[in-house]
């Protein structure tokens, strides 16, 4: 959110009438300033943006720095394509309308739109590159259109006479698919320095690139426009997220056992037993962004979480099995671990399928709790009424339970 | 317009007199043209500590001699007189220039201003020199700028000090900022005492 005061250079000139960027190369320029106005107007209230042109007549200020968005869009509007562009001229008006902004505080930048060949050399643009460091300019520059030899470079070195402390940038363009504006969305030229990644950004990546980008809010939802399902998607992220580290947990307890099962087993059906285990862990750490695929891991979860805690309670159970594997045969061993674990898993699923929908719904509960802003979890009698609602579930567990609540403080 | 210390500095306390950098708003103390961005506030400290490069000093650019720094204070302050650290090797400044009360000054109005005041500088490696002010000039002081425009021939200016001396009032010298004005008077608006215990008003 730094505050600043920005003069845009438009290349009005003959060669903007070229179609090679799509509908034409003005009609992109435009839009990508339109872009780059409101990601500026957004980013801070008092930031201001002026705009001027480079060729048509001789280099003419359209509007001085301004947080009037409308006007600033309005003026753009009747532009006509025409002459040839002046760059030094163009930075030196830029750099004076800029010092004469009403603001002193505002940090100043200038951003070019480079679309026609440059004819001057490296030396005076180093020169003028120096001269913007000195007052403490900043300078971006989109590198578009027209690319005759050499002007990536000079550029270039531009761009590395005036960085200071990499507050300028440089964008090269190519002809092609993309629009101006999109390739620009995820430069630094719109989204500034730092990590700004203010909400028109975040909203207007999601639209352009189809839920890719998420540079500003967790979900891709901003929270201003949809409030409600910002809440929702949070809370059954969190929920997710309280089921995954108590899975975690009780799959690195019985990891060290799982080990011993897996590499005396040769049967397949142990392997893909393990395997869900393993998802799991994978799963919780890439604690991803990506709801859906969470539906299809679900049930795999569930199956894992059933087993470990087979597992965990019997604790003596595979231990039993490694024992046995040493004396007999390995589908043997395989048939009888099937068995026991059938067994026990058939056992346990009834009470097992109540508990877990039980913690499920306590972790929600909890979860929900925190959101809460007048309440403490970790109030006493708080935490008596949540251990009564887990009813006969082991205080192992319930440790694990309060990890995650803690977890959840904010 | 110099004058070195006619006394021992073990009887004297000189830190107590350059007090001034105390009342400095350091947070917006800013420099053009320094090689590394904020090294400015490494400048201002106190006597005592003003030979200490251990937080770094300001640099110009290379290739640039000029530096012009902007000092604005919490309160007022009257100015008698400046120091200033150089560095060696040509890199002290050899000029000076003076500008009060002015917001975002840059070279281009350095250059063409006419200052409040300016000297000439000798090299002042251990800080003993001072450079009085034409103290009439220097009452009520909300912001100081000074311009370095040369220095020694070195490549770069170096700056290890700037110390202040002078007092301070508690003045504050404020930008008007919250004034409400109305294009059309409302006399309920402005209800006097007289006014309060009367029958008529005006809607």
């Amino acid at each position: 959110m730094v505050l600043e005061a920005t003069m845009i250079c438009i290349d009005n000139s003959e060669w903007m009438r070229n179609g090679d960027y799509a509908p034409s190369r003005f009609q992109a320029q435009a839009d990508a300033i339109n872009l780059i106005c409101g990601a500026k107007t957004q980013s801070n209230p008092e930031n201001t943006v002026g705009v001027l042109t480079m060729a048509g007549n001789g280099v003419r200020v359209l509007v001085t720095p301004t947080s009037d968005l409308g006007k600033i869009l309005s003026c753009i509007h009747g532009l006509v394509v025409g002459g040839e562009a002046n760059l030094t001229a163009a930075i030196q008006v830029a750099q004076l309308a800029l010092k004469h902004r009403q603001n002193k505080r505002q940090q100043q930048r200038i951003i070019v739109f480079a679309g026609s060949p440059i004819k001057y050399d490296n030396k005076t643009l180093e020169a003028i590159g120096r001269k913007l460091k000195k007052n403490s300019v900043a300078l971006d520059v989109v590198n578009f259109g027209e690319s005759d030899d050499g002007k990536p470079e000079k550029l270039e070195a531009l761009i590395t006479a005036v960085n200071n402390n990499d507050s300028s940038h440089i964008v090269h363009v190519p002809a092609g698919q993309n629009a101006l504006s999109d390739v620009l969305i995820s430069t630094p030229i719109v989204t500034g320095d730092g990590d700004e990644g203010s909400g028109f950004v975040a909203a207007a990546s999601v639209a352009a690139a189809g839920g890719g980008g998420l540079s500003g809010f967790d979900f891709g939802v901003d929270p201003n426009v949809d409030p409600e399902l910002a809440l929702a998607l949070r809370i059954s992220m969190e929920e997710e997220r309280a089921r995954q580290e108590a899975a975690a947990k009780r799959a690195a307890e019985q990891a060290a056992e799982q080990e011993k099962v897996r590499e005396l087993a040769s049967g397949s059906r142990d392997d893909t037993m393990a395997e869900p285990v393993s998802n799991s862990t994978l799963m919780v750490d890439d604690k991803g962004h990506n709801l859906t695929s969470q539906d299809d891991e679900a049930a795999l979860l569930e199956q894992a979480l059933a087993m470990s805690m087979d597992v965990a309670k019997s604790g003596t159970a595979p231990v039993v099995d490694t024992d046995m594997s040493d004396a007999t045969v390995d589908d043997q061993e395989l048939a009888y671990a099937l068995q026991m674990s059938v067994q026990d898993s058939a056992r346990d699923m009834s009470s097992q399928s109540e508990m877990s929908k039980v913690l499920e719904d306590q972790s929600f509960v909890s979860s929900i709790l925190n959101s809460l802003p007048g309440v403490d979890p970790n109030d006493p009698s708080l935490k008596d009424l949540l251990a009564s609602l887990q009813g006969e579930s082991e205080p192992q567990q319930k440790q694990k339970e309060d990890k995650p609540e803690e977890d959840h403080d904010d | 317009m110099s004058c070195l210390h006619d006394h021992s500095c073990e009887d004297h306390n000189c830190s107590a007199d350059w007090s001034l950098h105390t009342h400095i708003d350091l947070s917006k103390v800013s420099a053009l043209n320094e090689a590394v961005a904020g090294s400015v506030k490494s400048v201002f400290k106190p006597w005592n500590r003003r030979l200490d490069t251990s937080e770094g000093f300001l640099e110009s650019n290379d290739g640039d001699p000029e530096l012009l720094v902007f000092i604005p204070f919490t309160s007022d302050v009257k100015i008698k007189s400046i120091s200033v650290v150089g560095g060696s090797g040509g890199t002290s400044p050899s000029k000076m220039r003076a500008f009060i009360n002015r917001d975002g000054i840059d070279f281009s109005d350095a250059q063409n201003m006419q200052p409040v005041q300016e000297w000439d500088l000798n090299e002042n490696l251990q800080g003993l020199l001072e450079y009085q002010t034409r103290y009439s000039r220097f009452q009520g002081v909300g912001n100081l700028t000074l311009h370095f425009p040369d220095n020694f021939g070195g490549d770069t200016t170096q700056i290890y000090y700037i110390g202040l001396k002078g007092e301070a009032t508690q003045l504050k010298r404020d930008v008007v900022a919250t004034i409400v004005y109305e294009i059309t008077p409302n006399p309920s608006d402005h209800k006097t005492r007289a006014d309060a215990g009367s029958l008529a008003h005006v809607e």
